[in-house]
């Protein structure tokens, strides 16, 4: 969309040369006017981004003592340190436990919740939007204490319900959430699928909106009944955002940390210590040791790199645009 | 558009089964997503003998404050309603102002490097914060801003996605205001402030009810960056209020406490749900 302005009026580097000093004087100008409009955010991204992929590099690279006052070049050991470790091959398949536990959950889910609201509802519409969008303005520490109290194993809201529908028969024999290595992680993976919900609702409703009538018209005129509607129009004409919800959704899941450190604080043991939740223990809890959490969010970024290169290459193909 | 579809409502129609369907489908699930938080607000009203019972109630008896007051008394929630409400209100001004002025750079001027300079900006999107925030916490620290405003309001002042949204908004307004406002000798700077901004107060309002709902339920950084009861974020004195007082089962309080937490964001929800809608709709639609 861009393109086509930026290079209607740019002078190759030949005119610019043959160009009268005052017209050269105005170029100039504008391109510096340009960049001081640009400093404040190209300043900020530079200082707390761009920078720090390469010092955050270069700190893996360290062995760096608790108070973060010497440093010594150890090369890869941290991250040799980090692969032969069988903790850190726990951490990843907590996370990957944790994705496949939320992203289809949370994609079916909203994708039906959409289509629903995009049928014509009349009076109740706002009502319903409100009460299904409503997590999206929830942070991930209020969802965190609210489970908490929900998740309660003697007086709790959730295993009252398990028994009031008939999944227990007294509340002693609930699950035990946050004791619990299987149910604890459960819990975390039920409270932020919970959260995210409201956002991917929302996103998906844009796209099933964004659907042309017309489409339905014909297929009606067709004789299509609902399921056809929506398995041959709705859900093709979604795939973009489907594509774009599973992308951020990964990407998410990957980096679940409030959560986690409001309900479970990793455990119990390291039942729930996600990668995230490893690297901030690593750098700010435990052994304080900012090298080797440096050289663990290198690999993490790496993998989310890997996992989103991965999905343009298989689920793209499919993907149909307009 | 709204008489159209008022006279396809309002039309008599058959009793519609898959209507039926749909509105009991949405009835439910929309009461289960919301009920932890109509739990929370009836809890965070009841009496503290009425809040730990089998079983478990919904509506308190006795409709009470004070789980509001042993909150407030108990921890500085007052000092973290502040520092939250510093801390977002200038990362919402100076993601504004910053993202407005590149958006308009992006969108209106040209100088060389602008596409490249874009894209490094779109670029950095894909960066997970993870990756970052331990180099930012070290440089935070090291300038001495740890456990101080700046520090929690620094690393978010510039915004990619801002710039981003606002520049896809900005291409959409006619070029000619803009070659209108120079005719008539008004500078770039002018057209910016009295002209572009006041065309598009819709997308930047999204955007700052966007960036205002992330920097308030902000919870890595500003656990990191803050040492002291004195200036953690509401998200995280919530966090550290529930640990002293669980082993006590003081749920009210807590639940008390996690309503100012979520209120401001509540509110805005409520009041502008359009909006908000609106701008996180835009994430889903031009990615």
């Amino acid at each position: 969309m861009a393109q086509s302005d930026a290079t209607t009026s740019q002078p190759t580097a030949s005119s610019l040369g043959a160009m009268p000093t005052g017209r050269r004087w105005n170029k100039l100008r504008a391109a510096v006017e340009g960049y001081l409009y640009l400093t404040p955010t190209l300043i900020g991204l530079t200082l707390f981004v761009f920078w720090p992929i390469v010092s955050s590099l270069n700190l893996s690279l360290q062995r760096i003592s608790p108070f973060g006052n010497r440093f010594r070049y150890v090369g890869l050991d941290n991250y040799i340190k980090t692969l032969t470790s069988p903790d850190y091959w726990e951490t990843v398949r907590v996370t990957l436990f944790f994705v496949l536990g939320t992203v289809p959950t949370g994609l079916i889910l909203s994708v039906a919740l959409a289509i629903a609201l995009a049928y014509p509802l009349g009076r109740m519409d706002p009502v319903y939007r409100t009460l299904i969008f409503v997590p999206v303005v929830i942070s991930s520490a209020v969802t965190g204490v609210l489970f908490k109290w929900l998740y309660h194993p003697v007086v709790g809201y959730i295993n009252y319900g398990l028994l009031q529908l008939g999944f227990i028969q007294t509340m002693q024999e609930g699950p035990n959430w946050f004791a619990d290595k299987t149910w604890a992680l459960v819990a975390v993976i039920v409270a932020t699928t919970w959260r995210q919900l409201g956002f991917n609702v929302i996103v998906a409703l844009a796209g099933v909106q964004n659907i042309d009538e017309s489409y339905y018209d014909a297929a009606k005129v067709d004789g299509a009944n609902a399921w056809q509607r929506i398995r041959h129009i709705t859900l093709p004409l979604i795939s973009p955002t489907l594509f774009f919800l599973l992308i951020i959704n990964v990407i998410y899941s990957f980096q679940a940390f409030g959560e986690i450190d409001v309900l479970t604080q990793g455990g119990p043991g390291r039942a729930t210590t996600n990668m995230v939740y490893s690297i901030y223990r690593i750098a700010f809890v435990d052994a304080r040791d900012r090298g080797l959490a440096s050289a663990q969010a290198y690999l993490l970024a790496l993998m989310i790199l890997i996992m989103s290169y991965i999905q343009f290459a298989t689920v793209n193909k499919r993907v149909h645009y307009q | 558009m709204s008489t159209v579809t008022t006279i396809a409502k309002i039309r008599p129609r058959r009793i519609d089964r898959t209507g039926l369907t749909i509105h009991l489908f949405l009835l439910i699930t929309g009461l289960l997503i919301s009920t932890p938080i109509i739990i929370a607000f009836f809890t965070s009203f009841k009496e503290p003998n009425q809040i730990v019972t089998y079983p478990p109630y919904l509506l308190p008896k006795h409709w009470t404050f004070a789980n509001y007051a042993t909150a407030w008394t108990a921890t500085p929630f007052g000092r973290h309603l502040l520092n939250s409400t510093i801390q977002s209100g200038a990362i919402v001004i100076f993601q504004v102002a910053f993202s407005v002025s590149a958006a308009y750079a992006f969108a209106n001027l040209e100088f060389p490097g602008r596409d490249w300079l874009f894209y490094l900006v779109i670029g950095s999107l894909m960066v997970p914060f993870e990756l970052v925030f331990i180099p930012n916490f070290v440089f935070i620290s090291s300038i001495g801003w740890a456990n101080t405003y700046q520090g929690l309001v620094a690393p978010f002042m510039a915004s990619a996605f801002g710039v981003f949204m606002l520049r896809q908004f900005f291409l959409t307004v006619p070029k000619e205001l803009h070659d209108a406002a120079k005719i008539d000798g008004a500078s770039n700077w002018r057209y910016m402030w009295q002209i572009l901004v006041p065309v598009s107060k819709g997308s930047i309002g999204a955007f700052a009810i966007f960036a205002f709902l992330s920097a308030w339920n902000q919870y890595l950084w500003p656990l990191i960056i803050t040492n002291s009861d004195q200036m953690r974020t509401l998200q995280i004195g919530i966090r550290f209020f529930m640990n002293t007082l669980e082993r006590g089962a003081d749920w009210g309080p807590i639940m008390a406490g996690s309503m100012i937490a979520m209120g401001p964001t509540l509110v805005i929800f409520l009041v502008a749900q359009r909006q908000l809608v609106k701008g996180i709709a835009m994430t889903g639609l031009k990615g």
